[in-house]
């Protein structure tokens, strides 16, 4: 995949056109690490100051302020803690976390570090989904480079601080997604999500204090500690400052992963960036968020503004900036279908609104198969999303309920007939 | 002393202790709050999402169950919000739910029955299959599961997991696809807790099943005489017999939970082979006699008692009380030890349910209690000599108790007083007299801490107008 | 199952246990990668798997059948020699997953996760497998292989050992 020509200006992918900078060595060469040094020479509490100020918004998908949540974790530099990255990119459409590990896996390690530095955690792991077994091979090479120049293990560059970094390989399950499912599962338990109270910040893996921060909330740190907060927050907005990636797919011509400034508009992304629609097809909806975002209809997602605030204002999500792009042969009917199935696959099975009610949201669709389904139906799928929102431990009800309201709301009339149509043998 | 907060639930002002449960702090108080998965005695789940509240000032509701007591605190569960909330979500408790009430042994004590009286939406939605999962499968230990009844609320998960620390259950799959699943047959020795947390009809009692319909029974609260550690427990019966017996919760004592030893407690209480009228052993038949008759057997000969562990602190008072002034000879049966002294969770070796009410009553009488006074007792057996001996009502060895038979029976006159069936080794008696059980009369007995538990009496199905203080009238004819 | 199965970790990969340990604060976080290394080994996760790794970890059996069940990609059924991963989630459903899924399954004459007759293939729907730019892809084992059609993603598993 090309990267656009400005990339190199970014936070995040500034390295990527550097052939093998997944090797330290090269990585080095082009600057890498520097930053690491620079901020063992700092306070952490500066470190977390920065952080704070540049507005960094956490990328995993919920877009909490990463400065903040690091603000809830423990100050006592003895206690024992842990950094956790969350690097098990499970969103439908979204592979920008791999995209990023796989070709610089040390600027991801760069961040860890001097994000351990800042919180004085002395374990970290990078919870990575199973699926991406190259990638964690990746990692753990990077990881052993880094061992080997004593930035990781005991006593880091002589400055009495001690930070280990594992890869933690999952298998399988959407829900070690969400940060306590994947505490969870770190644990070597069911990936299923805790109660919160207590957040995973007071009371995490272990039961002891535990940071989760994504991937590439974790890999814009190096860059907002080298060139500071404020040219950082040079791009995006107020609100939602900064670079993201984002991760393309569907009808348009060059998919891929992309860095731009948030609050690029999403005509800009798929006539610039992607090299507009395939076949020269009409655009006829955009997820913008992952499959949880409610859709966009053709007006909304060419006047949209890819930032967390103008995204919702138009009723969605920016979420993990998957955006997936729908031309006018696509029926909205079975992009439902597929959705409903992913989250009745993936509920955990805990909360009995999601467990049952991911299922039942499918099951209009398993009466749409017999030729059983009515229009009215559309309204029961409604109805029900909408008794699963609010009502779990964790979103993964919500991120049924949302999509499924979504479309309702903006494709109605195409459900409606979607659901009474003869299926085609 | 732990610090009270006042709190509001739907307007109603209640008091708790602070960090407390907040579920917990309503039920505690009276009022009456849907939940499945929250017991006291279990770690917290959370996953019914039933118990759900709202609280001013905080945005998004809440399960009480995850929530603590503080000072000012002001929640609603009946907000048309929650109200809604718990709608649907019963709802979603019975998608995939059977629905075989009719032969269900839950029905009337079932979770589900109960809240859908309250807050079911009376109005099917549910045209597509259910999910099915295996309907009855004897899982050991006197336990029958029915997965496909189950809601996964996990309290049987977390019981094998936290209090027995068994792990014989688990749930296996995602979504719902989630099933309760035994890896191994029920093996720890409190099995039958798992029926009773079961809040709906997945885990229910093989003993129990399709007896009885819970709306026919009456339930007495006493105390289990098992062993030393004394549950309060409470005892299902009818006019003709009882049938079950489940723990009451206590916080002193036995918490939530009761040993599967003491669910049989209540057994021999109306057998058909419970003894109900004074019998004489005629060729080691026993044959319905009159009382007056025994009666007039021991004239003249001299008393020697042999009392059991199991009395009552007044049954011991009254007993000493009609002998005093007599030459009667008293002395204490104490039932040997079985298994480890403490289990850990209840159950302890001790079976001698009021062994410190009788050593106190023999002491204040001036009686030896112990082995020494039993075995001069039994020493001094001769054939001018009447023994009564008062049969232990659970007879956990019965050949440590035939040790004892063998050195009455040079008495002219052997008098069983048995609360309990005619069992085989009661032939070595010349007479055999009803007396109360457990279970049919009010006293106290003193467990192993030293504390006062309470016998209640339920239903009578022996003789229970004579206990065993009575025969000690008996001493001076 | 036959009850003279057994199964315990060779030398090397006992030695990565041991490291494994070294990496958690406790025995238990060590339970994914053990289940990982141990189907590395045995091909799938059966009842006498579960029950060496509960002695050797100290933890319940039926809460590493737990963990089995939850994960899509720990087998408690026997698996072929190579696992081949089908995208049906929605970018890949929109250039054909779905039909390659089933056209695989026609082909090869076989069902979700059985081996093949041959024992060489076990095909299993997935969801998103974070490669959507490839759509519709799969994955061979540990490798993303994408831009199918049908012919393409049997041409490819065709040249399977």
């Amino acid at each position: 995949m090309k990267e656009t020509a400005n990339n190199k200006d970014y936070a995040l992918l500034s390295y990527h056109h550097i052939p093998g900078v997944h090797n330290l060595e090269i990585f080095e060469r082009a600057g890498g690490y520097e930053t690491m040094k620079a901020c063992f020479e700092k306070d952490p509490e500066a470190i977390k100051e920065e952080v704070k100020l540049s507005g960094l918004r956490g990328r995993g998908g919920a877009g909490f302020a990463t400065g903040v949540k690091w603000g809830f974790f423990t100050k006592d530099r003895k206690a024992q803690k842990y950094l956790l990255c969350n690097a098990d990119e499970s969103e439908p459409g979204t592979f920008k976390d791999r995209y990023l590990v796989e070709k610089n896996p040390h600027i991801l390690i760069e961040g860890m570090i001097i994000s351990a530095w800042a919180l004085a955690t002395q374990k970290g792991y990078i919870y990575i989904r199973g699926e991406f077994y190259q990638q964690a091979v990746i990692l753990e090479r990077a990881i052993k480079e880094a061992y080997a120049k004593g930035y990781l293990g005991k006593n880091i560059l002589g400055k009495g601080f001690d930070f280990d970094l594992y890869v933690h390989r999952g298998a399988g399950a959407y829900i070690c997604g969400e940060e306590t499912g994947m505490i969870s599962s770190l644990e070597g338990k069911k990936g299923q999500p805790k109660l919160k109270p207590p957040f995973p910040a007071i009371k995490g893996y272990r039961g002891l204090p535990t940071m989760v921060n994504n991937v590439e909330s974790l890999a814009a740190i190096p860059w907002i500690m080298k060139f500071g907060a404020a040219a950082y927050k040079q791009w995006g907005t107020e609100k939602s400052p900064g670079t993201k990636l984002f991760s393309i797919s569907g009808d348009v011509n060059k998919p891929g992963v992309i860095e731009v400034p948030l609050s690029t508009s999403l005509k800009d992304i798929i006539e610039i960036h992607c090299g507009g629609m395939r076949n020269g097809n009409k655009l006829k909806a955009v997820i913008p968020g992952g499959s949880s975002a409610p859709v966009f209809n053709a007006e909304d997602a060419y006047t949209v503004k890819m930032d967390y605030e103008d995204v919702a204002a138009k009723g969605s999500m920016l979420g993990s900036g998957a955006i997936i792009v729908l031309d006018e042969t696509r029926n909205m009917g079975d992009v439902l279908k597929w959705t409903l199935e992913f989250y009745h696959h993936e509920s955990c099975g805990q909360c009995t609104p999601c467990r049952e009610g991911t299922g039942w949201l499918e099951s209009v669709f398993k009466r749409r198969d017999k030729g059983l389904a009515h229009k009215a139906d559309i309204d029961l799928l409604d109805r029900t999303a909408n008794s699963m929102r609010g009502q779990t431990i964790c979103a993964l009800a919500d991120a049924a309920a949302m999509p499924t309201q979504g479309m309702i709301k903006v494709f109605r009339q195409e459900l409606e007939a979607y659901v009474v149509a003869p299926i085609k043998k | 002393m732990t610090e009270k907060v006042n709190l509001k639930w739907n307007g109603q002002d209640i008091q708790a202790e602070k960090g407390s449960n907040l579920l917990k702090a309503a039920l505690d108080n009276g009022i009456e709050v849907a939940h499945y998965c929250y017991h006291a005695g279990l770690s917290i789940a959370g996953v019914c999402r039933m118990c759900m509240v709202e609280q001013d000032g905080v945005p998004r509701s809440f399960p009480s169950c995850n929530a603590t007591c503080s000072e000012g605190m002001v929640v609603r569960n009946d907000t048309p919000k929650i109200k809604a909330a718990v709608e649907s979500t019963l709802q979603f408790h019975l998608l995939n739910h059977p629905l075989d009430c009719p032969v269900c042994d839950q029905a009337g004590e079932c979770g589900l029955q109960d809240y859908y009286m309250t807050h079911g939406k009376y109005d099917s939605q549910m045209i597509d299959k259910k999910v099915h999962k295996e309907k009855v499968q004897d899982i050991g230990k006197n336990v029958m599961l029915d997965a496909e009844r189950c809601i996964l609320c996990s309290r049987c998960t977390r019981f094998t997991e936290e209090v027995t620390k068994t792990n014989e259950l688990g749930i296996l799959n995602r979504g719902d696809h989630a099933e309760i699943t035994v890896n191994e047959n029920l093996k720890n020795d409190y099995a039958q807790n798992l029926v009773d947390i079961c809040p709906v009809g997945a885990l229910t009692s093989k003993d129990f099943r399709f007896k009885q319909r819970v709306w026919f029974l009456k339930e007495v609260p006493t105390t289990c005489i098992g062993c030393e550690t004394g549950c309060s427990v409470k005892v299902s019966q009818n006019k003709n017999g009882s049938y079950r017996v489940k723990p009451v919760y206590d916080h002193d004592v036995n918490g939530h939970w009761m040993c599967d030893d003491g669910r049989n407690i209540y057994k021999h209480v109306s057998s058909p082979t419970r003894l109900s009228n004074a019998s004489e052993n005629i060729n080691n038949l026993f044959v319905p006699v009159d009382e007056l008759g025994v009666q007039a057997k021991v004239r003249g000969l001299k008393a020697k008692y042999i009392l059991s562990t199991g009395l009552t602190v007044q049954e011991y008072a009254d007993f000493f009380s009609n002998i005093k002034g007599s030459k009667a000879e008293v002395a204490l049966y104490t039932l040997p030890s079985q298994g480890p002294e403490f289990d850990g969770i209840l159950r302890r070796g001790d079976k001698n349910a009021n062994l410190r009410g009788a050593k106190a009553a023999f002491e204040q009488a001036g009686f030896d209690s112990t082995q020494v006074g039993l075995d001069k007792v039994l020493n001094s057996i001769s054939s001018n000599d009447v023994v009564y001996v008062v049969i232990p009502e659970i007879l956990y060895n019965e050949d440590h108790f035939n040790t004892l038979i063998n050195k009455i029976l040079k008495a002219a006159v052997r008098i069983a007083l048995t609360p309990g069936e005619t069992l085989s080794t009661l032939r070595a008696f010349n007479y055999l007299l009803p007396v109360p059980s457990f279970l049919e009369k009010n006293g106290e007995i003193i467990n192993f801490q030293g504390s006062k538990r309470k016998l209640t009496a339920g239903l009578s199905y022996g003789e229970t107008s004579k206990d065993v203080s009575y025969y000690g009238k008996w001493v001076n004819v | 199952m036959s009850t003279t199965e057994t199964f315990e970790f060779n030398a090397k990969n006992m030695t990565t246990y041991k490291e494994y340990l070294t990496r958690y604060d406790d025995v238990e976080s060590a339970l994914l990668p053990v289940l990982h290394l141990a189907q590395e080994q045995n091909g799938w996760l059966p009842e006498h798997v579960v029950s060496y790794i509960s002695k050797l970890m100290n933890i319940p059996e039926i809460k590493i059948k737990g963990v089995i069940s939850f994960y899509d990609m720990f087998y408690d059924v026997p698996v072929a020699r190579n696992i081949v991963h089908v995208c049906t989630n929605i970018t890949c459903s929109m250039f054909g997953g779905r039909e390659i899924y089933q056209g695989l399954l026609t082909h090869f004459d076989t069902g979700y996760l059985t081996p093949t007759r041959d024992g060489r293939i076990s095909l299993q729907k997935m969801e998103c497998l974070g490669a959507c730019e490839l759509a519709p892809c799969m994955r061979v084992n540990n490798d993303f292989v994408g831009n199918l059609d049908l012919t393409s993603a049997i041409q490819k598993l065709e040249e399977l050992p």
